[in-house]
């Protein structure tokens, strides 16, 4: 879109009122965010001081230190959070991506009625399934194990992952596909040299929206299926700053944010494709 | 050897039946046009010679092979799609050669078919380049050479043009004929532009609404149209029809009344005539002159197009509607200004109330000798 053009032009009321209302989301927005990064400076001490002072006085990054020495196995909840998320986006991609195709590309009686049905099974939270969920890893001897974390992370991550990338191949001119089964080639060989390529965007926004999702559900499912410490994923990690007597709060505010650390880069370095993914095709070219 | 034959071939949606049995032989190294208006099953009757829609009833013959079960590639047929239907992630060269690849074939042979082919069309300097950067008719061009790479026998090209400007559609037309002459294959071509039909083919299929409504060469088309149908849909701007009765019939000729006044013998004849009989007379607008003729037709333009070449006039006649005519570029003619045209009878067409055309006993191979200073 051209900057200069005229439907792009603003009286300087405009832009100020519209700088404002972003202001005041972001705040809305980022204010718990701020606040935790500024506990996360503080001594312990001067967060129980009244009367209460938002900015650090003498505030030093000491907490980011000592998390490590306070929980020592804090480096491996993260692995956890990051190995289980990992998986979990992998073995959704493989299940996913050739179901999307058939979707998307294969007409067969029942087609509304399934995507219809996974749309249901998104309307269930996780919690509500537990005690069967708890019954069914117990029987198959999946309790206590990454298993635990990762079956039920795929089976709530599928329904919204085939949605989305489904409605992308759709957008895909089904006259590729002709062209590809007139010169020969079969579905397999139409999926991996013609759909796969074209719907590259639309797999890495499904990849990145499985990965979050999969980071913050972990809680649940973590809480519930697995009491082993070296299996633990981060969120219920930072529980082990809650000590007997007292919370480390700012080392706890402080391994919160080095935990979503890592995956903030990856989404970060990924962005690009994120914004290109989900408005690619909106408009005709 | 590209030698396709239709028989009874029939097309079902469902219910709904679209195309009503086709019987249509074409021989090898023809090139074909199938052409009527959108809707006709034009595209669906080349989707089914293609592989691509299940034939619902009858055969379809290549080489005597009854191919109603095979896949396209084992038919020996390539395809052209409106759209180019080009791989944007693959550069010209990959998607030239993505039937070889499908087929395995090995490296050195693949690279001299894509060179071969890229040269017939003049893409050598574009291999290494992606779609995104071609030009409309650059991008044509690619898809042509997805067709010809493999060789096949029979090429089908469905409205290959129609996404061109009228600049570039007139140049891939030259372009499309002389590739056809070069490689000598079978072409069944799509398009529902009239002049891609006349200009391009051997022979014109002229489809109706799911029916052959007839087969000819371009000009057998133009002279001695079928029906009603063709003679309206061939030419352009399309013919002139006034209603017009029956008088009376011999061997060479018929007479008429013209629903515009003044009777006219017309030497063109057919079995059911009988004098009383409600006729259609078929004028084109380039046989209507301002020189005196065989009957006159008075009309008041209310449009004059004036093209330079040639200037198209069109005036309201109460029985007929629309009539158009096409006179000399300098031709003194003006809206609202009545003026007298003529027409001869020889350039006359006659239909029976079924819309079946009558039989012409009218010289139209031999060019007439112009008329000096005419």
């Amino acid at each position: 879109m051209k900057k200069n053009a005229m439907i792009n032009r603003y009286r300087w009321w405009e832009m100020v009122l519209m700088y404002l209302g972003i202001a005041l989301f972001l705040f809305f927005i980022l204010a718990p965010f701020i606040e935790g990064f500024l506990v996360s400076l503080k001594p312990l001490g001067l967060l129980f001081s009244t009367p209460y002072k938002f900015f650090p006085e003498n505030g030093s990054f000491a907490a980011y230190r000592t998390m490590w020495d306070s929980v020592p196995g804090f480096g491996r909840y993260i692995f956890n959070s990051f190995f289980i998320s990992t998986v979990i986006t992998i073995v959704v991609l493989v299940l996913v991506v050739p179901a999307s195709y058939a979707f998307a590309r294969i007409p067969f009686p029942g087609t509304g009625a399934l995507l219809g049905a996974f749309l249901a099974v998104n309307m269930f939270s996780g919690a509500v399934l537990l005690i069967p969920l708890f019954r069914l890893m117990r029987s198959y001897g999946l309790l206590n194990t990454y298993w635990a974390m990762i079956v039920p992370g795929v089976a709530f991550l599928i329904p919204t992952a085939i949605w989305l990338l489904q409605t992308y191949m759709r957008r895909i001119p089904k006259e590729l596909d002709e062209a590809a089964y007139v010169d020969g080639a079969s579905h397999v060989y139409i999926l991996r040299r013609v759909i796969l390529p074209l719907a590259m965007p639309g797999i890495i926004v499904v990849a990145i929206t499985t990965f979050i999702g999969a980071y913050a559900q972990q809680f649940i499912f973590a809480l519930t299926f697995n009491s082993k410490t070296e299996f633990m994923p981060l969120p219920i990690g930072l529980f082990a700053y809650f000590g007997r007597q007292e919370v480390v709060w700012n080392e706890l505010m402080a391994a919160s944010f080095v935990g979503i650390a890592p995956a903030m880069i990856l989404i970060f370095a990924l962005q690009r494709y994120l914004v290109a993914g989900l408005t690619a095709g909106a408009v005709k070219q | 050897m590209g030698q396709l034959t239709l028989t009874g071939v029939k097309k079902r949606f469902e219910e709904l039946e679209v195309i009503h049995g086709i019987d249509l032989d074409i021989k090898d190294g023809e090139f074909i046009v199938f052409v009527g208006p959108s809707g006709c099953g034009k595209s669906t009757l080349l989707r089914m010679i293609c592989g691509l829609e299940e034939i619902s009833a009858g055969d379809c013959l290549i080489d005597g092979t009854r191919v109603n079960d095979l896949p396209p590639v084992k038919r020996g047929i390539a395809m052209v799609f409106q759209s180019y239907a080009l791989y944007p992630h693959m550069t010209v060269f990959e998607n030239i050669a993505f039937p070889l690849r499908v087929e395995k074939m090995p490296k050195a042979e693949l690279t001299d078919r894509v060179t071969r082919a890229a040269s017939v069309l003049q893409l050598d300097s574009r291999l290494h380049q992606k779609p995104g950067n071609l030009s409309g008719g650059q991008r044509q061009r690619v898809a042509i050479g997805r067709a010809i790479v493999r060789e096949p026998s029979i090429f089908l090209f469905d409205e290959p043009l129609s996404n061109l400007d009228a600049a570039l559609r007139a140049e891939m037309r030259i372009e499309l004929t002389a590739l056809h002459q070069k490689l000598k294959a079978t072409m069944i071509y799509v398009t529902h532009d009239q002049v891609e039909a006349m200009t391009m083919a051997d022979r014109i299929v002229v489809l109706d609404a799911g029916r052959i409504s007839q087969v000819g060469a371009p000009l057998e088309l133009y002279h001695t149209p079928d029906n009603l149908f063709v003679a309206g849909f061939i030419g352009n701007p399309r013919m002139n029809f006034i209603p017009a009765t029956c008088l009376a019939t011999s061997a060479t000729g018929t007479r008429v009344e013209l629903a515009t006044g003044g009777t006219l013998t017309i030497p063109a004849t057919r079995a059911n005539a009988t004098p009383g009989m409600s006729l259609t007379l078929g004028i084109r607008p380039e046989h209507l002159t301002l020189a005196p003729a065989d009957t006159t037709l008075t009309i008041t333009p209310t449009v004059v197009e004036r093209l330079g070449v040639n200037t198209v006039a069109y005036a309201d006649l109460p029985p007929i509607g629309t009539l158009s005519a096409l006179l000399p570029g300098s031709a003194p003619i003006a809206p609202a200004q009545p003026v007298t045209l003529s027409f001869k009878a020889t350039d006359c067409h006659l239909f029976d109330d079924q819309g079946q055309a009558f039989t012409r006993h009218v010289d139209t191979v031999t060019p007439v000798p112009e008329v000096a200073g005419a």
